[in-house]
């Protein structure tokens, strides 16, 4: 505040001979220049904070202040200093009224709740363990679209290192794959506390050992991470490029799998479909419970908005939990942050929010609908596939670009609901019973080629 | 300036006069109390510009004049003096404290910067016994914010009309009412007191008794009962009309033992949730109120109160502080409970005493 008061004082004194001096702001900040040099610091700062020109009536300047004890201490102590330094602003000014009213404006600071300290010491970071205590088990929402990751989970806190080891939890971004993974380790830790736990990402994994590379300490580094009974890794698929940290990972792997500590991973995509990844790390990968965790659907987004709400004290009216739900789709950290919104709102308002509030609050945070052109879901694919764009247009029957096409026909026809015939005639012309020929192909095979089943899993993340 | 006092009459005046100073003021002179001599009179002063105070007792004075001695240190040096009587001297700027068994020096603070407490003209005013008006004010000042985003639920609300006083106070989640009869005056306006300075008054009027004004102009708000002098901002804010939203009929009627419903809600306290959440089933045909917390981590309890009841049978869940604090403003044996049914509010009330009334909202889930 002070420092503030200093610079701006001087930058107002230079500014004031090139002023003309036209808003009753602008004089009461020039007044209060002049003010703070003949008034002893704390005394400005107590007595002159909140104060401003309401208006200026025939040479009567009405001065706001916000309280009693202000009004009556400045008339008396102060009224001298301050009809003084307007006189030498503006001549025409007779006389000062000191009149009681709120400011017209609150500082931001002030409109915040103030961090509870209790609060803030539960969300810190266990240093131990790297573990926040805020990812806990029962925090987590269950729905059909995590149940099998949530269930492995617990297999693997009933019987760690030997129910499923590894277990790798993959999924888009926001859906809770950290939060499961470090529920793990919170349980562990809390159940177990003679055990070793250790949670970390891998990118903070790769500069630890670059720096122990740099600093000659290998060793360290090695007899550091095989202390742990218990190691989550989160976001594995950024190893892929590192070739150096990829290789000790792969020794690190093998040493705590052979005695049986369980190992924990994240990744935003399935292993298999990692690029850049070693088939060595793959199997190591695939010996485990590799889950999947999807977008959660609209029951399961309700479950989780009426948690958090609960979590944060807050009540809502159904009408508005369902409309939150049913606006905000997809990524369940998009939806935190709506209720969020809504949240600040209701302590700013203090009052119920409505479903017209609500409304009018969350315009706009519901991720729109995206367009997809058939261009686009061609060049999707065919990069996912790694061949040229324009081979799935031309009369070609290599076998690799077969496969492609076909996949995009399916996807085109299951999820983009494309006619068959307009299907046809986009890929270079093909009839439509080609067309209809390859959706059933690929129908039929998802059920029992499960890598293909992954591929159009991950194709249709990408498309979303 | 030279004083002789009562250490005891001296010690208590200090002891109450230190709660109104600003410890942690951009003015160092407002962390400390004006002590002013003269005239057979010793004044003490203190204020943290939201309210103020002056204490004034008798003393034999030498000398007279003004001094302002840091109040943590002062009360902390007469809180454990001994002896009779007290002697204040000012040399140069150290105050010379000398009791019969012990003496202090404290380095004092220039006291002309100590601004004036603020005086409300004797206009308006209403009168009333100063154990009623603590009573009006300790049954509701539990129910305000503690959150500073609205003054205005920070702070009880006091008014007058048809002959009565009403104090009121929610903090959004609850709200509690209560209403007493007032001899004198009759219209008073909406005066918004900050909650922090409703608990000063309280401790200060529960000393003194007797009969007391409160004079009020739209920014202030005062007192003199005895020798003490107690001024409070009033909040420029508006109340919510909170009187439409107590519901006028109820489909669902109790009467309970106020005792039983306050040992159930404790005992129930050692189950319930970090959200303090107890669930209430108003059992009619079984005549009684069934009460249960639970938490997933310690265990279960359940408890059946006998009640007189009539209407639907309802579940309702509520946070149990906010049910428990409301039996603390009722004096009588049994308390009505009625309610429309799950997510409606619960309203409780003294069996046979209208003037308290509080309300409750239950929790969402």
């Amino acid at each position: 505040m002070e420092r503030f008061l200093t610079h701006w004082v001087r930058s107002r004194i230079l500014v004031v001979p090139h002023t003309r001096m036209t808003t009753t702001k602008e004089l009461w900040e020039n007044a209060l220049v002049e003010l703070e040099i003949s008034i002893s610091r704390p005394n400005f700062n107590t007595w002159f904070k909140d104060t401003h020109i309401l208006r200026v009536d025939d040479g009567v300047v009405h001065l706001g202040v916000p309280s009693q004890f202000a009004r009556d201490w400045l008339s008396t102590k102060f009224h001298k200093d301050i009809l003084g330094s307007l006189r030498n602003l503006s001549d025409s000014i007779r006389n000062v009224e000191y009149v009681i009213s709120r400011g017209p404006k609150k500082a931001i600071e002030e409109m915040r709740p103030p961090a509870a300290p209790t609060e803030l010491q539960l969300e810190a970071v266990h240093t131990k363990t790297n573990l926040n205590p805020r990812f806990s088990f029962s925090s987590f929402v269950v729905g059909p679209f995590n149940e099998l990751a949530h269930a492995a989970a617990q297999a693997v806190i009933r019987s760690p290192g030997i129910a499923y080891n590894p277990l790798l939890v993959y999924g888009p971004t926001g859906l809770g794959k950290t939060h499961l993974i470090q529920a793990i380790g919170n349980h562990f830790r809390v159940s177990t506390p003679d055990r070793k736990v250790h949670y970390l990402t891998s990118e903070k994994f790769a500069m630890d050992y670059v720096s122990s590379v740099q600093s000659g300490k290998m060793q360290w580094f090695k007899e550091k991470y095989r202390q742990y009974d218990l190691l989550i890794m989160d976001d594995v698929q950024f190893l892929a490029k590192m070739e150096k940290t990829k290789e000790e990972f792969f020794h690190l792997f093998n040493f705590l799998h052979d005695s049986n500590k369980q190992l924990v991973f994240s990744s935003d995509q399935h292993p298999n479909l990692i690029q850049n990844l070693e088939d060595r790390i793959k199997s190591r990968f695939n010996a485990g419970m590799i889950v999947s965790i999807t977008a959660p659907d609209h029951e399961s987004r309700l479950a989780i908005v009426r948690t958090k709400a609960i979590q944060h004290n807050f009540i809502l009216p159904d009408e508005v939990l369902e409309y939150l739900a049913s606006t905000v789709e997809g990524n369940v950290r998009e939806l935190e942050g709506a209720l969020n919104t809504l949240l600040i709102n209701f302590e700013m308002r203090g009052r119920e929010l409505t479903l017209a509030d609500a409304k009018v609050l969350l315009r706009g945070a519901g991720s729109p609908k995206k367009v997809v052109s058939v261009q686009e879901v061609v060049k999707t694919i065919a990069d996912f596939y790694g061949i040229d764009e324009n081979s799935i247009y031309e009369k070609t029957r290599r076998k690799e670009i077969v496969r492609p096409r076909q996949v995009i026909m399916y996807i085109l026809r299951e999820d983009f609901h494309i006619s068959f015939p307009s299907i046809g005639d986009k890929m270079g012309g093909r009839d439509h019973t080609t067309v209809i020929h390859s959706c059933d192909k690929v129908k039929r095979d998802i059920i029992t080629d499960s890598l293909l089943g992954q591929e159009v899993h991950q194709i249709r993340l990408m498309l979303k | 300036m030279k004083f002789n006092c009562n250490t005891q009459e001296f010690s208590t005046a200090v002891a109450t006069v230190v709660r109104f100073i600003e410890r942690r003021a951009n003015l160092p002179v407002l962390s400390s109390i004006l002590v002013t001599a003269d005239g057979g009179r010793v004044v003490l002063h203190a204020t943290n510009l939201e309210c103020g105070v002056e204490i004034s007792i008798p003393a034999k004075v030498n000398e007279k004049g003004t001094v302002a001695i840091p109040g943590s240190i002062l009360a902390g040096f007469l809180s454990n003096a001994r002896g009779k009587t007290t002697s204040v001297t000012l040399v140069g700027e150290m105050c010379k404290l000398e009791t019969e068994r012990s003496t202090a020096s404290i380095k004092t603070i220039p006291h002309e910067d100590f601004p004036a407490l603020p005086r409300v003209s004797a206009t308006a005013s209403f009168s009333i016994k100063s154990a009623d008006f603590v009573k009006l004010l300790r049954s509701v000042m539990y129910s305000t914010s503690t959150s500073t985003i609205k003054p205005e639920l920070q702070s009880v609300l006091v008014y007058g009309e048809g002959g009565k006083i009403i104090s009121a106070a929610t903090d959004s989640f609850r709200l509690a009412e209560k209403t007493i009869a007032l001899r004198s005056g009759g219209n008073v306006p909406q005066l918004l007191i900050p909650s922090r300075n409703v608990a000063e008054l309280v401790r200060i009027l529960e000393v003194v008794g007797g009969e007391t004004v409160l004079y009020y102009n739209e920014n202030q708000i005062s007192t003199q009962v005895g020798n003490v002098y107690y001024t409070s901002r009033i909040i420029d804010g508006a109340f919510p009309n909170y009187k439409q939203i107590i519901p006028k009929t109820f489909t669902t009627e109790a009467i309970v033992l106020r005792e039983d419903v306050a040992q159930a809600l404790k005992s129930l306290s050692i189950f319930s949730d970090k959200f303090s959440q107890v669930s209430l089933t108003f059992e009619p045909s079984k005549k009684s109120i069934l009460l249960s917390s639970r938490n997933p981590d310690v265990g279960e309890q359940t408890t059946t109160i006998q009640a007189t009841i009539s209407g639907e049978m309802a579940t309702m869940n509520f946070n149990s502080r906010y049910l428990s604090d409301s039996l603390q403003s009722i004096v009588g044996d049994s308390v009505r409970l009625q309610t429309n049914g799950p997510g409606k509010p619960l309203l409780v009330r003294d069996s046979s005493d209208e003037s308290f009334l509080y309300l409750a909202m239950p929790m969402n889930r």
